[in-house]
């Protein structure tokens, strides 16, 4: 009785294995019928891979623009989590299995992918030239050519609760000292003047970033970095440096151990006025405070009647991987990033502006913001030009000024950290 | 389970006469030795190539996506003796010490006098140690959030308290201060590891012949006397064993300080430790800067460091061991 059950057992295993074997044939034979559909309508799929998953509607509503035009091309959006992108798009690149168009990292980041050789230049693609040298320098290789279309310019500016403002009778700064004033007036009347937060070390660069600019002496100061001349225990950097430690007093009480989320919430619920950070931050602000009525403070002016500066920075570009089966397809979709039809969509679907000139954003606040850019603008000097290193001179600057408000440094102490960092990384 | 098939299977086969047996259990008996197969591959995949890899790129030199070339010892005499590489591993080491040292005289010691309250004749003993094991449920990252709302400098619940008791000058920025960040990050740790300890601790004192307590009752033992010349020399095992896993995990630290501080170990480095200094390193930040050769450096410094001390304090343990 044992032996027979056995058997049947032996027996439906193997006719089991018989029938998905067959089975399984079937599904392979059926694939390549697939495959060769495609191939019949020349569809091309390409890979694209990005750190921002949350902008995958906006990215939606570009692809089918794009595909109204080039029916053929199929473009599968793959964001990563930003944090870990670098990691994957490493893999993927040194293992040649990866994607056919990949997001780079501004400036440092998008030079040492293209130095390796992992991405094609695209000097010769339509409209690329059409877009500011300046922007272009954050997706160049060590070859001074090209390899990425930049997507957006990010500032860095204040925002600031127009409510509070009208109450207290307060105007809108234009210069630092107004600036000061406004922060002290706010201060006596029990408001926290700046909604600043300083557990993650990198805000405060960004503050210094807005600040800073007019401390220093903007692009003079830049084109001093740029030819070498310019040290940053020099004493226009160390005033930049002073000034950030002047603002403590305007800051919330135990601010380093505030997250950006308890920060945006002092200005959501009023009790402070205004709030640093980039301009990218404008649709998170609207979509969780709609009621209250934010304006923007762009940069400042050296003296009273001048245009303000704005600190501006590519955030990211898109670049074509080399190894891609469908190079001519990839340059395509390059074409389309770099042209005003994608500008605009980016522009009003994110409120941001867009890299692509001549652009009008829909949202007032962008497009005002827009036209300070087109004035008169300065890169996020850490960024643009002190990104290398190990550990990068802009960690080592804003962890230093962390260190400086917990009084473990002094100013000339921060200055002297950055500059040593740089100095190791040239 | 492998291991035991492979040694329970062979005395069975050697006590047959070993000269000629059939080549069928000549077979068998090799045969044997396949099921240590998918345990030595399953280690070999995922213990023993990543350590020699990681070996290996300790002696290379990096561009941030592929291996440059060999430097010999060059990312560690940098990781030892160049500045800020140096100030920070440093830093980052002592505060592994530091870890060790507070997880030591609070987890281990609380977790001990729980176990012997556990062990005494307490009414809802199943109880009390379901409720002191359930941190040990949460997942790190989770306990990482729960505290950070909880230690938030103005809605925290912690500094809401104290301000509501009167104890205004308590509030602190807990995780915003270098002064208390790491040691309020350890206690956290603590607290999560205490049902764990607790439970081995218990076993240990359950596993002990009742006889002899009574016996040394009978001789005039009480209190600590009891607890110091009977307890814990009957015990020791356990003790040993969990001061060794908690040294271990605390050089090994890394998920409770990434979750609540980032990898920087902030406010300004005061939570750094090999761990997050190690991810840096080797992953690098958003911006980049991946330095693959020196953070494989700083892993094979770590894996020495836990290999020797684990090493030396067995070695120390047996020697008590056998002095008994």
């Amino acid at each position: 009785m044992k032996a027979k059950g056995l058997w049947i057992v032996a027996l439906v295993m193997i006719l089991s294995i018989f029938v998905s074997a067959c089975s399984g044939g079937k599904d392979v034979a059926s694939s390549d019928d697939g495959k060769k559909d495609v191939k019949d309508g020349e569809k091309t799929k390409l890979v694209m891979y990005s750190w921002r998953p949350e902008d995958r509607s906006m990215y939606e509503k570009a692809i089918a623009a794009f595909q109204d035009k080039n029916p053929n091309i199929e473009i599968e959006f793959q964001p990563y989590k930003s944090t870990e992108y670098n990691t994957i798009l490493t893999n993927a690149l040194v293992s040649g299995e990866g994607p056919d168009i990949i997001q780079l990292r501004p400036y440092e980041g998008a030079k040492s992918i293209a130095d390796n050789g992992y991405i094609m230049p695209l000097d010769d693609v339509k409209g690329v030239s059409d877009i500011n040298e300046q922007f272009l320098d954050a997706a160049r290789g060590s070859d001074g050519k090209v390899y990425g279309v930049p997507l957006s310019l990010n500032s860095a500016v204040i925002f600031y609760n127009k409510k509070i403002f009208k109450d207290n009778g307060i105007d809108v700064p234009t210069t630092y000292e107004e600036f000061l004033n406004v922060c002290e007036k706010l201060k006596d009347k029990g408001i926290t003047p700046i909604a600043q937060s300083g557990r993650a070390a990198y805000l405060l660069s960004l503050t210094h970033a807005a600040i800073g600019p007019t401390a220093y002496g903007a692009n003079d100061f830049v084109d001093k970095v740029l030819d070498g001349s310019a040290k940053l225990t020099d004493p226009e950097f160390v005033k930049s440096v002073q000034w950030m430690s002047d603002l403590k007093k305007y800051f919330p009480k135990d601010f380093v151990a505030l997250e950006d989320n308890d920060a945006q919430t002092l200005l959501y619920t009023g009790k402070a006025a205004m709030y640093i950070n980039g301009d990218y931050r404008l649709a998170t602000l609207e979509d969780t405070a709609p009621d209250m009525e934010i304006g923007i403070i762009p940069g400042f002016a050296e003296e009273k009647g001048g245009t303000p500066v704005v600190t501006t920075w590519v955030d990211g570009s898109y670049a074509g991987v080399k190894n891609s089966k469908h190079p001519e397809e990839v340059k395509a979709f390059m074409e389309f990033l770099a042209s005003p039809e994608f500008g605009k969509i980016f522009t009003d679907e994110m409120d941001r502006v867009s890299a692509i000139s001549g652009i009008k954003p829909d949202n007032e606040i962008v497009s005002k913001l827009a036209e300070a850019v087109d004035q008169s603008s300065t890169p996020y000097l850490m960024l643009v030009h002190f990104g290398k290193g190990e550990p990068t001179t802009k960690t080592t600057f804003e962890n230093a000024l962390q260190g400086m408000y917990l009084g473990k440094l002094s100013v000339d102490e921060v200055a002297k950290q950055a500059e040593e960092s740089y100095e190791k990384a040239k | 389970m492998s291991n035991l098939k492979a040694s329970t299977e062979a005395p069975i086969i050697s006590t047959k006469p070993k000269t000629k047996a059939p080549l069928k259990q000549r077979m068998r008996k090799h045969l044997v030795h396949l099921f240590l197969l998918p345990a030595v591959v399953l280690y070999g995949v995922f213990q023993l190539y990543p350590l020699i890899t990681a070996v290996i790129n300790s002696f290379y030199s990096w561009d941030g996506f592929s291996r440059d070339s060999f430097v010999g010892f060059q990312n560690f005499t940098t990781l030892l003796t160049e500045s800020p590489f140096k100030e920070t591993f440093i830093r980052a080491f002592t505060h592994n010490w530091i870890f060790f040292i507070v997880t030591f005289f609070t987890e281990l010691t609380i977790a001990f006098a729980l176990a012997l309250v556990i062990n005494s004749r307490l009414k809802g003993k199943g109880f009390f140690k379901t409720i002191f094991f359930v941190p040990k449920l949460l997942s790190v990252i989770v306990i990482g959030f729960l505290f950070s709302l909880i230690l938030n400098p103005t809605s925290g619940a912690i500094n809401v308290l104290l301000k509501t008791v009167g104890l205004d000058f308590l509030a602190q920025p807990w995780l915003g201060n270098t002064s208390t960040a790491l040691v309020t990050i350890v206690l956290i740790h603590s607290w999560a590891g205490i049902g764990f300890s607790m439970l081995i601790f218990l076993a240990s004192l359950q596993s002990v012949d009742k006889e002899i307590f009574e016996a040394a009752r009978i001789d005039g033992a009480h209190g600590v006397s009891m607890l110091f010349k009977i307890t814990l020399p009957m015990v020791m095992n356990s003790v040993m064993t969990m001061t060794i896993l908690t040294f271990i995990g605390s050089f090994e630290t890394f998920e409770l300080i990434f979750a609540m501080q980032g990898s920087a170990g902030g406010p300004y480095y005061s939570t750094d430790v090999l761990g997050t200094y190690f991810y840096r390193l080797a992953f690098g930040s958003a911006e980049g800067g991946q330095a693959l050769g020196l953070g494989s450096a700083i892993a094979v410094i770590l894996f020495l460091i836990i290999a020797c001390a684990t090493s030396i304090l067995l070695y120390y343990f047996k020697r008590k061991d056998f002095e008994r």
